[in-house]
């Protein structure tokens, strides 16, 4: 589970006769994950595309236009096609469906186009309606220049100054001054720099005629009819995706696959006579591609499997061995969060358990609330029915693992919709003279009950009230204690990985000292806080041979500027206790708001609230409860994110540069019957 | 001048503490805005750097856990302090 799959090099040769029934049963089995042949060695060549790889892609690429067209998007199959429905279709789906899709669209994009143009004509003719000229008259000169736009102050006797042959015409809108300026041609470049002076923005008059408001009413017609000529096509095109949908989708997936085989030589070393493929299967699966390759081929092909010490050579020389990750159902949601940070390499462990185990119990203790588990519980069911990618699917069972644990840790703090509300009217509370006397010996941890069981625990702490002194006090302990684990685990991890990759200077010198540094920053730290002198000793002097042990290693006294961050590192584990404080904080207030303000003030001082009061307050309450949801179900997600991806990883993952995805030549028919 | 109210103290210890977690946060806040803006557009090129965007964006956030750190020592293991009174 901790590491991948076990992968074994495999070369696949035979006689060209058998080229196509090989990479047909090939493609049908999807275990041998391809090497492309590099073209570098002597005597082979790159092999040819076999059958009709040409037409099959422009059919594709055919397809592919249309769909775009039809906005066909990939969804869950509804019905499967068998591979003689989708050829005995297909020319006609491609060739006259796809024709008169094509003019449909090309049509809806001109009068689109044509729309655009009328309602800027318009657009432009607007200010115009103030001048008194019929629209003829501002274009068709010779020898006049004609200025049409919008200024910021009167422009009249400045043009008449450069040029004292000229009409002016002027009037204003809500928003600006329109003139048009009427000027002989040979006056132009000065009357021009004249309104520049005057801010003039010009505006383009549309080559139309007879009065403006005539002239814009036409334009705004003649644009809603072409609206009403659109409308039609657009049904059509929906229509048409109604009826081919599923075809479409089908067809494309049967095109991709053909595609896919008949030019898949091109990934393969051949002579003139011969082909060899390159491929990593896993080592299990080995026996089956031999038996199952060579029946296909009857016996013209040879399947080999090359020895380990022949693959390390292999993977030395540059080759990636493909990871296929190994989880068992609950555990493979959060491969997610491991592949968005990066796919472990083939020799490195696959910490996808490791954050199966810690990063739900992150997230509960920081939400740590019954209420808002079981809401987000409900709401993340509802999001999982509803979103059915695997990426949403996968992200939904995360949330839905972590909030239970968030009502598990609901249970151990008391909380249900925040601290002392729910829960004491449900479970009930300490008696009085026992909180007092709790609050005089130190032991306070808070007041609520398990109802008749009383409090459980050592010392009676649980149920506790994250918000009492005492119980912040004890959840840091347990923070940096999670801390000290989570960095250790890392940490081994880390030892381990630097040995398989044969560095044992890295994993003595630079991962061991890490581990004993924060395993014995936290004895140091326990023993301060127990009083015990033994544990201080003991710690500081572990502590000062790790340092020694950094600075010996591969990066010499550089090692030891590292310290800081080990440190940091740790004290970085406190947002599990900080942002659950900031959460119950807000539910705390919400609650108090609600019943303790909101409620008493609106009743005007009566004994029990007024119904308009308790309608005002549960509003407030839904509301401030609400928004402390959702960022509750953020940030528990995002910080533990945080602690896994900066704390942990950075001990032992992904610092050879991510692995490559086993993704086996083939093709997985989701709208197509096998 | 030398505090001698206890509880005049304790108060100078909660603006302490208030100062210590307000000022790491617009720290931390500065540091991410750079790095968000760069790692949103990284995204928007190349969608598989999102994990490693995000490394990158939440590195700054453990200024404001130190903050928070000697916040929640002021207020909370403050009997060293109080021992100056005495």
């Amino acid at each position: 589970m901790l590491r991948p799959v076990q992968m074994s090099r495999v070369v696949v040769a035979g006689s060209k006769d058998v080229i196509e029934p090989v990479v047909e049963k090939l493609h049908e089995l999807r275990l041998l994950h391809l090497v492309n042949f590099s073209g570098s060695q002597n005597g082979f060549e790159m092999g040819k595309p076999i059958g009709k790889a040409k037409e099959y892609s422009e059919d594709l690429i055919k397809l592919r236009s249309m769909a775009r067209y039809v906005d066909v998007k990939s969804k869950a199959p509804t019905v499967t096609f068998s591979e003689s429905q989708v050829l005995s279709q297909k020319d006609d789906l491609i060739n006259k469906v796809g024709a008169d899709v094509n003019s449909t669209f090309e049509r809806i994009t001109e009068i689109e186009a044509e729309i655009k143009t009328k309602q800027d004509q318009a657009k432009a003719l607007r200010p115009l309606a103030v001048l008194p000229l019929p629209l003829e008259a501002y274009y068709g000169y010779e020898s006049l220049t004609v200025f049409v736009g919008a200024v910021k102050s009167a422009v009249d006797a400045d043009v008449a100054k450069v040029s004292p042959k000229s009409e002016v015409f002027s009037g204003s809108t809500k928003t600006s001054n329109v003139v048009a300026v009427f000027v002989p041609a040979d006056k132009a470049s000065e009357v021009s720099s004249v309104l520049a002076e005057h801010g003039f923005t010009e505006i383009s008059v549309p080559r139309l005629e007879g009065n403006v408001d005539s002239a814009i009413s036409g334009l705004e017609a003649s644009a809603k009819s072409l609206e009403a000529e659109k409308a039609p096509l657009q049904q059509k095109l929906k229509d048409i995706r109604k009826q081919y949908e599923d075809l479409i989708l089908a067809t494309d997936e049967y095109l991709s696959i053909q595609t896919q085989k008949t030019e898949a030589p091109l990934r393969f070393a051949t002579t003139e006579n011969a082909f060899v493929i390159d491929g990593w299967v896993p080592t299990n699966e080995f026996g089956k591609l031999k038996a199952d390759i060579e029946s296909a081929a009857g016996g013209h092909v040879d399947v080999e499997k090359l020895d380990d010490t022949e693959a390390d050579n292999l993977a030395e020389a540059g080759e990636d061995i493909p990871t296929k990750m190994n989880n068992p159902g609950i555990v493979k949601p959060y491969e997610l969060i491991t592949r968005l940070y990066a796919i472990p390499e083939y020799k490195e462990f696959d910490p996808t358990l490791l954050i199966f185990i810690f990063f739900p119990v992150m997230f509960g203790m920081i939400l740590g609330d019954i209420g808002y588990g079981v809401m987000t519980f409900f709401s993340v069911l509802l999001l999982k029915k509803k979103f059915r990618t695997d990426g949403w699917q996968q992200l939904c069972n995360i949330v839905l693992i972590a909030s239970v644990w968030a009502v598990i840790f609901g249970a151990v703090f008391g909380e249900i919709f925040g601290p002392l509300g729910l829960w004491g009217k449900i479970m009930g509370h300490l008696p009085e003279h026992e909180i007092e006397l709790l609050k005089e010996t130190g032991g306070y941890f808070g007041e609520g009950v398990y109802g008749s069981l009383g409090r459980l625990g050592p010392g009676g702490v649980f149920p506790m009230d994250r918000l009492a002194t005492n119980a912040v006090l004890m959840l840091i302990g347990i923070s940096i204690f999670i801390g000290v684990l989570h960095c250790s685990v890392g940490s081994i991890f880390g030892i381990k990985t630097e040995l398989n990759y044969g560095e044992k200077k890295h994993a003595y010198f630079e991962r061991l000292p890490v581990l004993l540094f924060q395993v014995f920053f936290a004895v140091f730290l326990l023993g301060l806080v127990m009083g015990q002198m033994i544990m201080v000793y003991l710690g500081g002097i572990v502590l000062l041979v790790s340092i020694v042990m950094n600075v010996m290693g591969p990066e010499g006294p550089m090692g030891a500027a590292h310290v800081p961050f080990y440190v940091s590192n740790l004290i970085s584990y406190l947002r599990l206790l900080a942002i659950g404080l900031a959460s119950v904080g807000l539910a705390f207030a919400a609650n108090q708001l609600a019943f303790n303000v909101i409620m008493p003030m609106l009743s005007g001082g009566a004994n029990s609230p007024t119904i308009i009061a308790t309608i005002a307050g549960l509003v407030v309450l839904f509301i401030v409860h609400f928004i402390n949801m959702l960022l509750g179900i953020l940030s528990p997600f995002m910080h533990p994110l945080r602690l896994h991806y900066v704390e942990m990883f950075t001990k032992f993952y992904s610092a050879h540069g991510g692995g490559v995805e086993y993704s086996p030549f083939g093709h997985v028919r989701r709208f197509l019957k096998a | 001048m030398a505090i001698t109210d206890a509880g005049i103290l304790y108060g100078l210890l909660a603006v302490g503490a208030g100062l210590a977690t307000g000022l790491a946060g617009i720290g931390a806040g500065m540091g991410e805005q750079g790095i968000g803006a760069a790692v949103v557009g990284v995204v928007a090129e190349e969608p598989g750097f999102l994990g490693k965007g995000l490394f990158l964006m939440l590195l700054p956030e453990t200024l404001i856990i130190f903050g928070l750190a000697v916040s929640l020592i002021l207020m909370f293991a403050w009997t060293p302090f109080a021992a100056i009174l005495s």
